[in-house]
């Protein structure tokens, strides 16, 4: 289970995630959101990558900040940049050996690029790769340590009707396989496709927290998701107006 | 330790592969063959060839440092590499060592193949092995690892570009400050003239220290507790420098 407590997170004094609370313990969980709610930012804050300006992360009652809870994670960054002059293969091998007795697998390399679609481009020059390629690869990295829990930031931005289909694919097998899926995004049908639950994140705020049915309440989502938005933004603006 | 070795294996491997490296080693062996002629013109007077290698080594070794330490660490943090690296059970701190380490195996790198040059040319010219140049040019190396200490402390608060002019700025001011201090106390400046001409001493750091190229080129030994003192002065600096670097670092939002 995955803990939120009272989460806070401001670049100096601009505020961009706001005293969010939240439980999660689904094996597939999506931040829904416009571009800049705070969905990145949180999930920076879950692998390491920024502090907290305040509250909490727990991971299965541990700190989430622990150095050993990175064994345990597998991390897809949004738009994933990666060393242009390494080989797919290269890549993979580098990120496991960052992991202690990592970096000499190569049946499990072979594998996890297979699984995402690029083994025919292993030995391929990343520099020479499509964007698609890229979120696959991005998408292999995360698995490289065969992790229990999994942060996808957007990680079907970018590619192609099939390579969607493939992408949602492999996260419902992981599913499977009993591995637990965060994933970043601000597009609706992949949410209504494959999420167990969603958090609808606006301006930082957490506005929803809950299974995807029980937000659209008989409504497109789309409509669900623009009214709640619209609905906070008119609380927001009768507070100012009152002050 | 391990993280910080395969971070610098893996620097290594990339910066190898990067042509600018090996187009500016390539002039550097150009320039060193080119003293061939030149030792001509000077009637194959063994200072003056001595003096023409090691200096051009010098030249193409810091041309390497400020190239690799003002862009590697900046572009792998500007363009987000590092989110993949950071992720993974590997500290801020182990992260910048493991930069410095790998630029510091490149510049050796570079430095063999250009020592190599040297050595083979003053060989064929002269006929001996020029121990005392080797000494000059680990000298010259301990001079570049600080100055990649630099580039690297610095790149991690300023653009690549800005990280150019001031690590080039200290590398200028780097190798004038002794001699502005020695030339103040000889024309007896006093009052705060002197004191910021110390402060300059002190803040910057002393590559005149790591100038064994004239003994070397006179065939004098370098006493040991001089080279012993620049060793230690090297570490001392580069300790500093990449301490600062790693708090930095650690405090910056990526």
């Amino acid at each position: 289970m995955v803990e939120f407590s009272h989460l806070t997170k401001a670049y100096k004094k601009r505020v961009v995630v706001d005293d969010f609370t939240l439980s999660v313990d689904v094996p597939i969980f999506g931040f829904l959101g416009q571009n800049g709610a705070g969905k990145t930012t949180i999930m920076k804050v879950i692998v390491g990558l920024l502090a907290p300006t305040s509250g909490t992360i727990t991971i299965d009652g541990s700190l989430a900040s622990h150095p050993i809870f990175k064994k345990k994670i597998g991390y897809m960054p949004e738009t994933p940049y990666f060393y242009e002059k390494m080989t797919g293969m290269e890549f993979l091998r580098f990120c496991d050996s960052l992991f202690e007795g990592g970096g000499n697998d190569q049946k499990h390399y072979e594998s996890l690029l297979k699984k995402v679609g690029i083994y025919g481009a292993r030995d391929f020059e990343i520099g020479t790769y499509s964007k698609g390629m890229r979120q696959r690869l991005g998408f292999a990295q995360a698995l490289v340590n065969d992790p229990e829990y999994l942060f996808l930031d957007e990680p079907l931005d970018g590619l192609d009707p099939i390579g969607r289909r493939e992408m949602k694919e492999v996260m419902l097998d992981l599913k499977k396989e009993g591995r637990r899926i965060f994933l970043n995004t601000h597009i609706l049908y992949d949410v209504e496709e494959i999420c167990d639950e969603v958090g609808i994140i606006h301006q930082g705020k957490l506005l929803y927290a809950g299974s995807v049915k029980a937000f659209c309440a008989g409504k497109p989502l789309e409509e669900r998701f623009m009214e709640v938005v619209e609905e906070h933004e008119k609380q927001i603006a009768d507070v100012a107006q009152t002050v | 330790m391990r993280n910080i070795f395969v971070i610098a294996k893996n620097t290594l491997k990339l910066e190898i592969r990067d042509k600018i490296l090996y187009g500016i080693i390539i002039f550097g062996l150009l320039y060193i063959f080119f003293t061939l002629f030149l030792s001509d013109l000077v009637l194959k007077e063994l200072p003056m060839v001595k003096s023409f290698g090691l200096t051009g080594i010098y030249f193409f070794n810091a041309i390497i440092a400020l190239f690799l330490g003002t862009t590697s660490f900046f572009k792998d943090v500007d363009r987000k590499v590092v989110y993949f690296i950071l992720s993974k059970p590997v500290s801020r701190a182990q992260f910048l060592l493991g930069k410095f380490f790998g630029l510091c195996m490149v510049l050796f790198f570079a430095t063999v193949i250009l020592s190599v040059a040297y050595l083979g040319l003053i060989l064929y010219e002269h006929g001996g092995f020029d121990a005392l140049g080797l000494l000059a040019i680990a000298m010259q190396f301990l001079e570049m690892a600080l100055f990649l200490a630099f580039a690297i402390f610095v790149s991690t608060f300023s653009s690549s570009l800005l990280s150019i002019v001031y690590t080039s700025g200290v590398f200028f001011l780097g190798h004038v400050v002794s001699s502005l201090l020695s030339a103040a106390k000889q024309i007896g400046l006093g009052g705060i003239k002197l004191v910021l001409v110390e402060i300059l001493y002190y803040v910057f750091p002393n590559l005149e220290k790591f100038d064994a190229r004239d003994l070397a080129i006179h065939a004098v030994a370098m006493p040991f507790t001089e080279f012993a003192l620049a060793v230690a002065y090297a570490a001392v600096y580069i300790i500093l420098l990449l301490s600062a670097a790693i708090w930095i670092f650690e405090k910056k939002e990526i």
